[in-house]
Parts: structure tokens; sequence; C-alpha cells
């Protein structure tokens, strides 16, 4: 089973509508320019094609990344999630969230997603570290982040462009020592509610 | 050739390529290259691994020589994000004893200098061990700024250490000749060593012996 069950979304295998729509809608609206640090080059059908079909090789070229597609408890997909680069030698990751549709933002799916990805970086890749970077202007990511658990560790000087402005880049971490455990955060965040808030009782 | 005051900056091949075999296996390398697994590195994955950073797009490496052409080590630029322009710094001394020595500072200073004043780069990243004193000193007195510290990012002899991050933008840069007038730099007085043996190219055919 590869699809991880959350309360507000599910972590599932990316599906083909993921990258023929889905995909050229995030990279060409404002989510774009908070998930890669200030790029926003229009990008086409054809240029995102590509880029996925470089991407579906990049395993067998030693990529050892994790990604699954974002799918909210109302059936839409809206983002994707996963670890960027798994060193399995130094047992330590680096995650990326991205949802690109703008209505679920600040909702409590990132983290509700944020934790299913710990969880399952801790519990089935047995990673003991995990790393996530974003902007100093990012405060939702930077909320998103803290709140489930991660240490603000180093700020890395001017190393964004945003619009013509120099950003600052913050980096957190995150210990296996540390985590509490995903149950205990969706008790202490509140999650069940939240969700029960925006989709009503459920299964 | 690129001169600088007591290092100059050369083309990565002939005796650095001999050099490579051995300085590739040296604890320096592993503290400048942190990240990577602690495993043999044979003939073959050096050349590899030069071979790969000379077809890259997006870093290079580079060597570093005494005055009397005593090849130190080498110095890296890679991972060069283009519309940030940024990219992260590497430096080591493959023969260990010029570690610390001003010959050492002077191949990173000429890193900086070759990043900044010709590449046109915004900012550079470094990273040392928690415990590698005279690396973070190097990166100190070459100007960059200790901006936070990775816990037990990296697996070493037994245990999982802190890393030091660092960063140096272009802005915090005075420029080499200002720097190394600055800074007072002074030889070592190390004997440059022998000159390696040139390789007899049939030999490599015996690399087939290995599986
Ligand atoms: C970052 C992201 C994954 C977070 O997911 P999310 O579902 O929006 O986050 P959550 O709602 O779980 O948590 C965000 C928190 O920040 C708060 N927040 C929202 N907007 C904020 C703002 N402008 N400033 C400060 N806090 C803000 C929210 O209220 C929430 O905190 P709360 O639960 O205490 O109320 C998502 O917003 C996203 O993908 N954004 C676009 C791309 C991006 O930024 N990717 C991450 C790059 S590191």
């Amino acid at each position: 089973m590869t699809t991880l069950h959350g309360l507000l979304v599910d972590l599932e295998p990316f599906v083909p509508a993921f990258h023929q729509e889905k995909m050229h809608a995030y990279w060409n609206n404002e989510s774009r320019l908070w998930a890669t640090m200030g790029d926003c080059e229009p990008t086409t059908r054809a240029q995102i094609a590509r880029i996925h079909e470089e991407r579906s090789g990049a395993r067998e070229r030693g990529y050892t990344g994790v990604h699954f597609m974002m799918r909210a408890r109302d059936g839409n997909i809206i983002g994707s999630i996963g670890l960027n680069w798994v060193d399995y030698w130094n047992r330590t990751a680096w995650l990326g969230a991205w949802i690109g549709e703008k209505d679920y933002w600040g909702g409590g799916h990132g983290t509700d997603a944020l934790l299913l990805t710990v969880d399952y970086a801790f519990r089935w890749l047995d990673m003991r570290r995990l790393c996530l970077g974003t902007m100093d202007i990012n405060e939702r990511a930077q909320r998103n982040v803290e709140k489930a658990g991660f240490r603000f560790e180093t700020r890395e000087r001017k190393a964004a462009l945003v619009n013509g402005r120099w950003i600052d880049a913050l980096n957190y971490g995150l210990l296996r020592d540390d985590w509490p455990g995903r149950e205990a955060l969706v008790d202490q965040l509140g999650l069940r509610e939240k969700a029960e808030r925006r989709y009503g009782k459920g299964d | 050739m690129i001169e600088g005051k007591l290092v100059d900056l050369v083309p990565f091949e002939d005796d650095f390529a001999i050099h490579m075999e051995t300085w590739m296996n040296e604890e320096a390398w592993f503290r400048a290259r942190l990240w990577e697994r602690r495993e043999p590195h044979t003939e073959d994955d050096v050349k590899k691994f030069i071979e790969k950073m000379e077809k890259s797009e997006r870093g290079a490496l580079i060597g570093f020589q005494s005055k009397d052409g005593d090849p130190i080590g080498g110095v890296i630029f890679d991972h060069e994000w283009q519309r940030v322009r940024k990219a992260d710094a590497m430096f080591f001394a493959g023969d260990t004893r010029y570690e610390g020595t001003d010959e050492h500072l002077d191949g990173l200073l000429m890193l900086l200098r070759y990043c900044f004043e010709t590449r046109n780069l915004h900012r550079l990243d470094a990273s040392a061990l928690a415990f590698d004193e005279v690396r973070i000193d190097l990166l100190r007195r070459a100007g960059f700024v200790h901006e936070g510290t990775l816990r037990q990012h990296i697996r070493y002899d037994g245990d999982y250490v802190d890393v030091e991050m660092f960063g140096i933008l272009a802005e915090d840069w005075p420029g080499y000749e200002q720097k190394v007038a600055a800074l007072d730099l002074q030889p070592s007085g190390i004997e440059p060593k022998p000159k390696p043996e040139k390789k007899d190219d049939k030999e490599t055919e015996a690399g087939e012996a290995k599986s």
C-alpha cells in the first residue's frame, strides 16, 4: 500500500492528469514563485511535458527522491509533497511541499501532508534527520514546518531573488529523536477538528 | 593560469590527475566533501570524478599550485544556479603538508576571486564539519560569514556531527588585491614534492581484472 491516509489529505501515487493539467497550472500561477524561491517564467505545456519526461528517467540516473501527489478530502488534486533528495548514507532527506491551489492554503492541508511525509521518512526510509528550506518571506511555510516540530537552523543571506529583491533563505531541521510521533501532533494541533470543520464528519 | 599571490590556478590535469588518486583517499578530501560515503576511491572512480567535473555546465574543478609549480590541491565551484548567481564553494589541500597554510588560504581566495570577479556570482555557500577548526578558520579569514548549524547532519566515524554553514556575498568581498594585502599572506616554504611518475597508458587494461 503506497497511499498515506491523512485527515485532510491523502498522499497517493501521481496520476497522468497531474502532469498533463495540474502541473501546467501550478507552474504558471502564484504558487510557483513560493515553491521555487522566486521563479515565475511562463511555462508551456511542451516544456512541462519535457520536464516530466526527464524526471521520469531520473531514478535510473541515481535520483533518490520520493514524491507523492496530494489529494484533498473532497477528491480534488491539490499539489504534491515529497523528499527531494534522500541521502541514505547520512540518513538525511530534504523535504518539499507544493500546494498549487490557493483556495487550499492555510487550512491545515500542508500540515497534515507534512506529518504523513515525516512519519513515512522516519518509519519506512529510516531517516534520522529531515531538512527543509524556505524563504524569509514565506511565513505560511515557516508556520507550517514549525508546527510540525522543525527547528530553525540557518539563514542564508540573500540566497533567493524574488521580484527584484534579494531574500534570505531559511533552513529548518527535525531530528527523529525529537519527533513526538504523528498521532501526538495530530492531537496537539487539532487536525481532526480542522478536518471536520472543513469537510464534515467522516471516516 | 590565473596568477595569485602565493598560488596559481591551473587546469586540473597531468600531475594533478595522478596526485588525485592519492588525494581522493585522504582524510582532507572527506572533510572537504563531507557528505560523501566513506569508501575507497579506485583509479577509475577518480578518473570519473575528474571527467564529470570537466563536463559539468554548473561547476568546475580547478587545480592550485605553489609559485614553484608544486600541486597543492583543488578548488571547486558546483551547482551554480544561474538565475540567482550562486554556487557551492569547496576547496581541499590534497598535499596535506599545506593544510592550514597561507597557500591553502590563497587557494580559497583565488576561488572567490574567480567566482566574484570573473564569473560574476552574487553568493557562495560553504560548509564545514563542526570540529574541523582548520577549515572553519580558513573560511572565516577568507571572509565567509557563519550562517547557522545543521544539527547532526553528517555521519562521521560512528557518530552524527553538526555542520557549520557559511556564506559570502559579492558585497562582502573587497576584491582580491585588497584582501591579500589585508591578510599579509606569507609563503610556508614547503619543499616541492618530486614529480609523480607518468602512468603507462597500457596499464589501464589491468582495470578489467577488478571484477
Ligand atoms: C507551504 C504550504 C505547503 C503550507 O501548507 P498549508 O496547508 O497552506 O499550511 P497549513 O495551513 O497547514 O499551515 C500554515 C499555517 O500558517 C498560517 N498562515 C497562513 N498564511 C500566513 C501568513 N501569510 N503569515 C503567517 N502565517 C500564515 C496558517 O494560519 C497556518 O497556521 P495555523 O494552523 O496555526 O492557523 C502551502 O501553503 C503551499 O504549498 N504554498 C505554496 C508553495 C510553497 O510555499 N511551498 C513551500 C515552499 S518551502
